[in-house]
């Protein structure tokens, strides 16, 4: 074995390792857990309820509000999910543990992702959880099939790898965890910003162009795509696309503040 | 709320954010068959329901504080100093309804500035300013009680999903008649409902004793009910300290 696939491989098991302690602290304090699974069960039950009359407007594409709501509630979800990695994080930096880890042998990248790592994981669970009870309890259906499904989980993937990208840039800049709830103030605002709870066509004012524009409105419509209707690449592009950039650039970011750890 | 403005802040920012957004995303719910005002914006269907939410938020900072003062032992030195019993509740209780009172009156004056109407002019919003500060003192009364009976910040901030569940289900932000089976129920029966069914009608409908008067009914048993749960909450910390 060489020397650089010596390296790649310990880096490996340092992303690994990182990501492995995350879940094994969400399962000592499953408390951090039950507010990232309730909370997004709480939205698909409420705006499915609340908004069920809206889907009679134009662009909803479905009969059913659950159908709409679903999707939205997943990536909340996500979202919430990628608040996981900052803080443990912060929780770290606040308890000297991070500097431990900076002084290790221990790259950037394999420390970033390990981070990012525990957020994905951390994501299925509302996801899988959303679904259940979306299916179950207030009969939702997914004309798209499985890849409906397929989607519906790479998005929420994709979204809680973006929001943990991030949420680490702030915590590497600010070093509290009180950064985190402006981290939420951020990434709630981008979210609601976007189709998540009605079409471009019912949407008027400001609100349109806004939305129109913001990338992650892209992203909802590939993971909403199965909850309406076949699973099709011109849905699908658009979002991976901006998924795409959304990692890259989230990725630079929290790689640029990471340098702010020192300071 | 000078010296802390991380505290207040987002209680302004998300019934903002939201009010912004709902009234772009769904204007055009106010031509559905079954909508209750079909004359009005829905930026002016939801007002009401955005300064209540913004208020209800705002109202856990007062017991927030109280459970401040117990975990850093300033609730012992009050006590061991020859304060009356009842002002350290009254204070708080106090506190809770100006802090509303602030919250309600610069939440009216942002939507006004982004073109809200109140039908029924000053009087309608000196009504709405005065019901969601006394609710703000009601649902603030709960929270000290359980500040007082656990004494941990921690665990009053964590009953703020609690207020956000019961603001979601009820007409905050659409109408029950719209809203389909058990849910719409379940949002009938919540009496958040009544007191912003009620506030709706002072603010769009114009100014009325009626809905002022049942909407402060409700809202004084709500607070009536908190009082007692503090009062007997506080002689329960004064057995345990004495």
């Amino acid at each position: 074995m060489t020397m650089t696939s010596l390296k790649k491989t310990s880096q490996l098991q340092v992303t690994v390792a990182i990501t492995k302690r995350g879940l094994m602290r969400m399962r000592r304090l499953p408390s951090l857990m039950i507010p990232s699974i309730i909370m997004p069960i709480f939205f698909v039950v409420a705006f499915s309820g609340s908004f069920s009359s809206v889907v009679e407007l134009d662009g909803y594409s479905t009969d059913k509000a659950v159908n709409w709501m679903a999707a939205w509630a997943i990536l909340q979800g996500s979202a919430f999910s990628g608040l996981g990695g900052g803080g443990l994080t912060a929780t770290d930096l606040e308890n000297g543990f991070f500097d431990r880890m900076r002084a290790a042998p221990i790259t950037p990248s394999a420390l970033i992702s390990g981070l990012v790592g525990y957020s994905v994981t951390r994501a299925v669970l509302p996801t899988t959880a959303v679904l259940i009870v979306s299916f179950v309890a207030l009969d939702a259906d997914m004309p798209g099939g499985l890849f409906g499904f397929v989607i519906a989980y790479f998005t929420a993937i994709g979204i809680a790898a973006v929001m943990s990208l991030f949420v680490l840039g702030i915590v590497f800049t600010m070093k509290t965890l009180k950064s985190l709830a402006i981290a939420q103030v951020v990434m709630f605002s981008t979210m609601f910003l976007s189709v998540g709870q009605a079409p471009l066509e019912a949407i008027q004012g400001w609100l349109y162009h806004v939305a129109k524009y913001n990338p992650i409105t892209h992203v909802i419509r590939m993971g909403r795509q199965g909850f309406l209707g076949d699973v099709t690449w011109a849905e699908t592009q658009p979002g991976f696309i901006s998924l795409t950039l959304l990692l890259i650039g989230s990725g630079l970011w929290a790689r640029a503040c990471y340098q702010k750890v020192d300071i | 709320m000078v010296r802390q403005p991380q505290a207040w802040a987002p209680t302004l920012f998300f019934p903002l954010l939201l009010a912004a957004v709902y009234a772009a995303q769904f204007s055009k719910a106010v031509n559905l068959p079954e909508f209750p005002y079909p004359d009005v914006t829905f930026l002016d269907f939801i007002l009401p329901a955005c300064v209540i939410q913004g208020v209800l938020f705002g109202s856990t900072n007062s017991a927030t504080d109280l459970a401040g003062d117990i975990e850093n032992s300033f609730m012992d030195r009050l006590l061991s100093s020859p304060v009356s019993r009842s002002s350290i509740l009254i204070a708080r209780l106090s506190s809770a309804f100006i802090y509303g009172l602030v919250q309600a009156t610069i939440l009216i004056i942002i939507f006004f500035a982004f073109g809200a109407e109140l039908s029924g002019g000053a009087s309608s919003a000196l009504a709405l300013v005065f019901l969601t500060s006394f609710l703000s003192m009601g649902v603030g009364s709960f929270l000290i009680a359980i500040a007082l009976r656990t004494g941990s910040q921690e665990v009053v901030n964590s009953l703020f999903p609690i207020i956000f569940v019961f603001i979601f289900i009820s007409s905050a932000f659409f109408p029950v008649e719209l809203m389909d089976g058990w849910y719409g129920q379940i949002a009938e029966w919540n009496p958040l409902t009544w007191i912003i069914d009620w506030t709706r009608v002072i603010t769009i409908e114009g100014f009325s004793w009626d809905a002022f008067l049942r909407a402060s009914g409700v809202i004084f048993l709500i607070s009536l009910a908190g009082i007692v749960t503090s009062i007997h909450q506080l002689k329960r910390r004064l057995a345990v300290a004495s």
